[in-house]
């Protein structure tokens, strides 16, 4: 462990910059925090509680191209609803995908443990066989420097879900605010070596375990499929406009679509692109002739809550929700999943 | 990176032929540039058509095959549409074989039904052709195929001489006056069969008359265990990470099906 002042925090930025990292950290813009590229070192915002966006953002870009190929295609007329119509027939060629995988070192500093939850559930979906290989690219040799949590907001959750640990491996860095000083501890050998670099020696012993201040706190009950499919939800989706900010800023929402994007002054010229999916709009559960097997707003909302609890527990052994409150925070329409499956206890 | 590496890569194949099997329909036969494609009955590829977009399609040719597949597609989306235009020499992309395969060792040796509404035939027809190709391996076999109208009928001359060797029933929903065979909805023809109840059911068509089917066959006295469904849902992934094709129980239609035995999944999942 080691006690440090905040410059000597803003020296490890400009040392994992010399390791080659690219450092994401949380700062301020206009009436949040955010996590972004970190483009001065002074911009670093330590006091914080929530961040509207998450690691997901980095790891799984909203818009990623996947591969680029030549296509012999020629759009023949500005038809935009209707789009095979302004292509030509599929090409006489073989088709021979470009693919370049994706370079940067990612370094997240002064995320909340609730965000180092995510990126364990986004692991357990996205390395598990076959794994996917853009994130997988991102994943490896990715830097983490947790900023434990003293207090949350109204939307907190963590503590009822679990997540205001750090799980074992998805931290390098322990950082914990004490005073204006900071206590960093090591957690694995990369965390080590950097510290290394401030030139001091660490005192051995670990610190007490911080347990965050909520100042709401609910017990779940029932929330198995049948648990939450019997449930009246009608209270809650009346208000809701279908807006998807729940699954936008959401750090576990991972669910993509895959078209194809090309540019009509250049149309041979094909990338397949990933881009961010959301379970509240109606294409997303759409078939082959239209039909649609979520159809009302109820039916939405119970399916992401079912994605993020029994689906996720039986497929990966794990709760979805990381309890970062992002979805009730950020919902226009104040809807507050908590209520839906619990009672509030403090 | 090679495509073993990554899954999303898709694979080099040219369309050799086209045949028209009704209005909207079309089978396309795929030759696979430099590789083979490995699959069992009931596991699907995805076709990327260059410039459109890739859609999901399960394999209807025979299994014994693996230089070439052969894809049934009915006009209903982009890509499907799309693919109504498609020529001989055409290249096409090709992502698969991916999914679950009917788990066949557990039909040896047994009678089998199978049924099939509209375009779900295709989903089936790889299946009948390992039947055929291996028809002492399996007791006594029924398909029952169920179409609206005489035109939407696919695999007309195909049907014809599967019933040479196992027993074909043919119905319509709406039938012109010229149509000669059986009318009506394939659950009203179900109980005609007089099954017996260790029989293995195979059902495949729209998710209502999925629902309805396997609704019936349970209510007869079928085990849930015994009855297969061939789900459809417009997985853009295949291999379980962009969560479009979950269904309720959490289950992943590209990874953990196409084919699900009744007992593993809701009625609710298979089609309200």
């Amino acid at each position: 462990m080691l006690k440090i002042s905040k410059q000597e925090l803003l020296s490890l930025i400009s040392e994992l910059r010399n390791l080659g990292y690219e450092v994401i950290a949380p700062i301020r813009s206009n009436v949040t925090a955010k996590l972004a590229p970190l483009s001065s070192v002074e911009d670093l915002e330590t006091d914080y509680i929530r961040v509207i966006n998450s690691p997901k953002d980095f790891l799984l870009p909203s818009k990623e191209p996947l591969f680029r190929y030549r296509s012999t295609a020629t759009v023949t007329s500005y038809g935009l609803k209707i789009r095979f119509q302004t292509v030509e027939g599929p090409c006489p060629v073989t088709i021979v995908p470009e693919y370049t995988p994706p370079k940067a070192r990612l370094a997240f500093l002064c995320i909340h443990p609730c965000m180092a939850n995510s990126l364990k559930y986004l692991d357990s979906v996205m390395l598990s066989e076959p794994a996917d290989p853009y994130y997988k690219a991102r994943r490896e040799d990715m830097f983490v420097a947790v900023l434990e949590c003293e207090e949350g907001d109204e939307y907190c959750l963590c503590k009822t879900v679990g997540t205001h640990k750090v799980p074992a491996g998805y931290a390098d860095l322990m950082i914990r605010k004490s005073g204006e000083e900071f206590l960093v501890r090591s957690t694995s050998r990369r965390g080590e070596e950097l510290l290394g670099s401030l030139k001091r020696t660490q005192e051995p012993g670990e610190p007490k375990e911080l347990v965050p201040r909520l100042k709401e706190e609910y017990a779940f009950e029932r929330t198995d499929e049948a648990g939450i499919d019997e449930r009246d939800s009608s209270k809650y989706v009346d208000a809701c406009t279908l807006c998807s900010s729940c699954t936008v800023t959401c750090p576990t929402c991972y669910c993509s679509d895959i078209e194809d994007r090309f540019s009509l002054m250049d149309p041979s010229n094909v990338e397949r692109t990933r881009v961010r999916m959301s379970c509240q709009r109606k294409c997303y559960s759409m078939i082959a002739g239209g039909t649609a097997f979520l159809n009302t707003k109820d039916a939405r909302f119970k399916w992401r809550l079912k994605h993020k609890f029994p689906f996720s527990e039986r497929a990966y052994q794990l709760v979805g929700c990381i309890g970062c409150g992002n979805c009730i925070a950020f919902c226009p329409a104040r809807i507050d999943f908590r209520k839906f499956l619990g009672k509030r206890v403090a | 990176m090679s495509t073993e590496l990554n899954p999303y890569l898709p694979k080099p194949a040219s369309i050799s032929s086209v045949k028209n099997e009704s209005l909207e329909t079309k089978t396309l036969r795929l030759t696979l540039i430099n590789w083979r494609a490995e699959f069992l009955p009931g596991q699907f590829v995805q076709l990327l058509l260059p410039g459109v977009g890739e859609a999901p399609f399960c394999i209807t040719s025979s299994a014994s095959d693996s230089k070439h597949i052969e894809l049934t597609i009915m006009r209903r989306g982009i890509v499907t549409t799309a693919s109504q235009y498609i020529r001989p020499g055409d290249a096409v992309g090709v992502r698969g074989p991916l999914g679950r395969p009917f788990p066949l060792e557990r039909f040896y040796g047994r009678d089998v039904l199978l049924v099939a509404t509209g375009i779900g035939i295709a989903a089936m027809r790889s299946l009948i052709l390992y039947i055929l190709e291996n028809r002492g391996k399996f007791g006594e076999v029924t398909l029952l195929y169920g179409a609206r109208f005489p035109e939407d009928l696919v695999y007309r001359e195909e049907v014809k001489s599967w019933a040479e060797r196992i027993k074909v029933m043919v119905t319509l929903s709406k039938a012109t006056e010229q149509w000669s065979g059986l009318r009506g909805r394939v659950t009203d023809h179900l109980k005609a069969l007089s099954l017996h109840r260790d029989v293995i059911a195979v059902v495949c068509g729209s998710p209502t008359v999925m629902g309805s089917v396997t609704d019936e066959l349970i209510n007869y006295g079928l085990s849930r265990d015994n009855i297969f469904v061939s789900l459809e849902r417009h997985m853009k992934c295949g291999i379980g990470k962009c969560a479009r094709c979950l269904i309720p129980g959490g289950l992943h239609v590209c990874k953990d099906g196409p084919v699900f035995s009744a007992s593993e999944i809701s009625i609710k999942a298979i089609g309200e």
